[in-house]
């Protein structure tokens, strides 16, 4: 399978502040790459990089099998972008304005463009001067998708959008991949990214710190559990289990809660030991999984001069 | 390569180029017309206070001094800057360059289509003015000044005009601060007039020859018609800012 994306070892320093740390990163053709990460985590300095609006310090990107310097034309005639904070201006009226961002494409046909705003429900006779945010990022989605490129990077794309459009816009993102286009998208909001990417990648102070399929994500998620038992059982019981300090058993001994990462087997092998008269176990939350690498980033000091003191 | 940024830039300023260009004219006009009362007024001064304040009754002199010498090249100046700062600076701090720059163009072609916007701004508020002139010249009893110096000066308007078009969008383009742009411009603006006007009186002429309205007006082509010398030093010093901050442009990141 060909890599759409390939980033080695990608490095982008501002000044003391990192932005990214020895980024190595392949999105495959045809799929859908779901990129995610806290506010600040190094998002949308990827992305920006990858369309050579910034410079890596070190390490190399490929996109499309181009070089984002040096073929940068030709690279960005080839992708559809929407940034994250997607802005324009103008006094002219949304058709004019999209016709304009075609004509810098070499055009784009109007019908295209009419469909794709007739779909997110964007009045194209409004100026863009007084659009709200919803719908000037539905002008933003219908700029990156209207020439129907190989690839489609969106940063943040649902942001402002209410839930039904939202809705639209993932069924746009499903129809390209299923058209053979390829779509990076970065958010952080794990739900919207679950529900349409094939491979997900978590960032986190400008380190990858994860990279696996939606699903096998899903295997190392965490679960909540509670158990009751029909007579106590020792408080020792499951001590020896892996991850038994997330374990509670109560007072009586009846009850086990607590919460359960990865694979089950261990815990159900030895409740089968006593009598249980009742289990109940959550569906695996991505957004949990998600949280847990989260957590502290808040907090985590990101500049040298901060680490310093 | 296609000229969809030039026109679109020109379109989105139609209103306040033109409001700006219409201005401009009007002022020039207004303030060219008084010269028949100016120069009664002045007549009655003693030959030696005249000499001693500059004062030169030929209507030569009084455009020189007011029209063109002052308030014309100010407004030129501020429209180069404005202009000249609003082409990537202003666009780069608001966050719009980057929609601009995710497309199939490069950097030097956005910026080559908006210096080009800004010098066919600059060329027609010269313009206007030239016209305007025309239309008051027999009324304001300006007729020693033929329409081709007149032409001459609104070249060298326009060329001023550019001159700070380009050291302003230089700037930007290669440092993308609106703030620095603008407080490095004004100063700039102020040290050049002030050299101008001054030089001579420090006794230090050379030190004029650092300054671009020496270039724009110090010739006089409204005695002289056209200073093709003067011409060049403006066109190629413009020309010169702007190819360093492109070239600066190119090397830098774009700030989000």
């Amino acid at each position: 399978m060909e890599n759409v994306i390939e980033l080695r070892e990608l490095t982008k320093t501002y000044g003391t502040r990192r932005g990214l740390i020895d980024l190595s990163l392949d999105v495959r053709q045809g799929e859908v790459f779901g990129y995610l990460g806290p506010n600040g985590a190094g998002k949308s300095t990827t992305i920006r990089l990858l369309l050579d609006l910034i410079r890596p310090t070190s390490g190399r990107a490929s996109v499309l099998g181009l070089r984002p310097r040096e073929d940068g034309v030709e690279l960005r005639r080839r992708v559809g972008y929407l940034a994250g904070d997607f802005v324009c201006d103008g006094r002219q009226n949304v058709r004019s304005y999209l016709r304009f961002l075609g004509a810098l494409r070499g055009g784009v046909p109007q019908a295209r463009i009419d469909e794709l705003a007739e779909r997110l429900g964007l009045d194209q006779s409004t100026r863009i001067k007084k659009l709200s945010k919803g719908n000037r990022q539905k002008v933003g989605l219908v700029q990156a998708f209207m020439h129907t490129p190989e690839l489609l990077v969106l940063d943040e794309p649902s942001s402002g959008l209410d839930p039904l459009v939202q809705q639209t816009f993932l069924d746009m993102v499903a129809e390209a991949r299923a058209g053979g286009q390829t779509v990076f998208m970065s958010s952080h909001i794990m739900s919207e990214v679950e529900a349409v990417a094939d491979r997900v990648g978590i960032i986190r102070d400008g380190r990858l710190v994860a990279l696996d399929t939606v699903s096998n994500l899903r295997t190392g998620a965490v679960r909540d559990i509670e158990v009751t038992f029909a007579s106590p059982v020792p408080p020792t019981a499951f001590a020896a289990l892996p991850g038994a300090d997330r374990l509670q058993l109560d007072a009586a001994g009846t009850t086990l809660t607590g919460q359960v990462s990865g694979s089950p087997d261990a815990l159900i092998k030895a409740l089968a030991r006593h009598t249980v008269t009742s289990l109940r176990a959550t569906e695996p939350a991505l957004e949990e999984l998600f949280h847990s690498y989260y957590a502290g980033a808040e907090a985590a000091p990101r500049t040298e001069t901060a680490r310093a003191v | 390569m296609s000229a969809a940024i030039l026109t679109k830039y020109l379109s989105d300023s139609r209103r306040s180029l033109t409001g700006w260009a219409v201005g401009t004219a009007v002022v020039g006009m207004v303030y060219a017309s008084t010269y028949p009362s100016q120069r009664e007024n002045t007549a009655n001064l003693p030959e030696a206070l005249r000499d001693g304040l500059n004062i030169d009754q030929t209507a030569a002199g009084y455009l020189h001094a007011s029209v063109f010498g002052v308030i014309l090249p100010l407004l030129a100046m501020i429209y180069g800057v404005t202009a000249g700062t609003r082409a990537v600076a202003a666009e780069e701090e608001a966050g719009r360059l980057d929609l601009l720059l995710a497309h199939p163009v490069t950097r030097t072609q956005v910026a080559v289509e908006r210096f080009g916007a800004l010098v066919a701004g600059a060329f027609g508020i010269a313009f206007l003015v030239w016209l305007g002139l025309l239309v008051i010249r027999n009324g304001a009893e300006l007729t020693s000044v033929t329409p081709v110096e007149f032409l001459a000066q609104c070249l060298n308007l326009a060329l001023l005009a550019v001159f700070f078009g380009a050291l302003a969008l230089g700037l930007g383009a290669a440092v993308g601060s609106r703030t620095v742009v603008l407080v490095t411009c004004a100063v700039i603006g102020v040290v050049s007039y002030t050299v101008h006007t001054f030089a001579g009186q420090l006794g230090a002429d050379w030190l004029a020859h650092v300054s671009p309205l020496h270039y724009y007006i110090g010739g006089e082509p409204l005695r002289h018609g056209f200073q093709w010398a003067d011409v060049l030093v403006l066109l190629v010093t413009s020309g010169l800012f702007f190819g360093l901050g492109v070239r600066r442009f190119n090397q830098r990141d774009i700030n989000s």
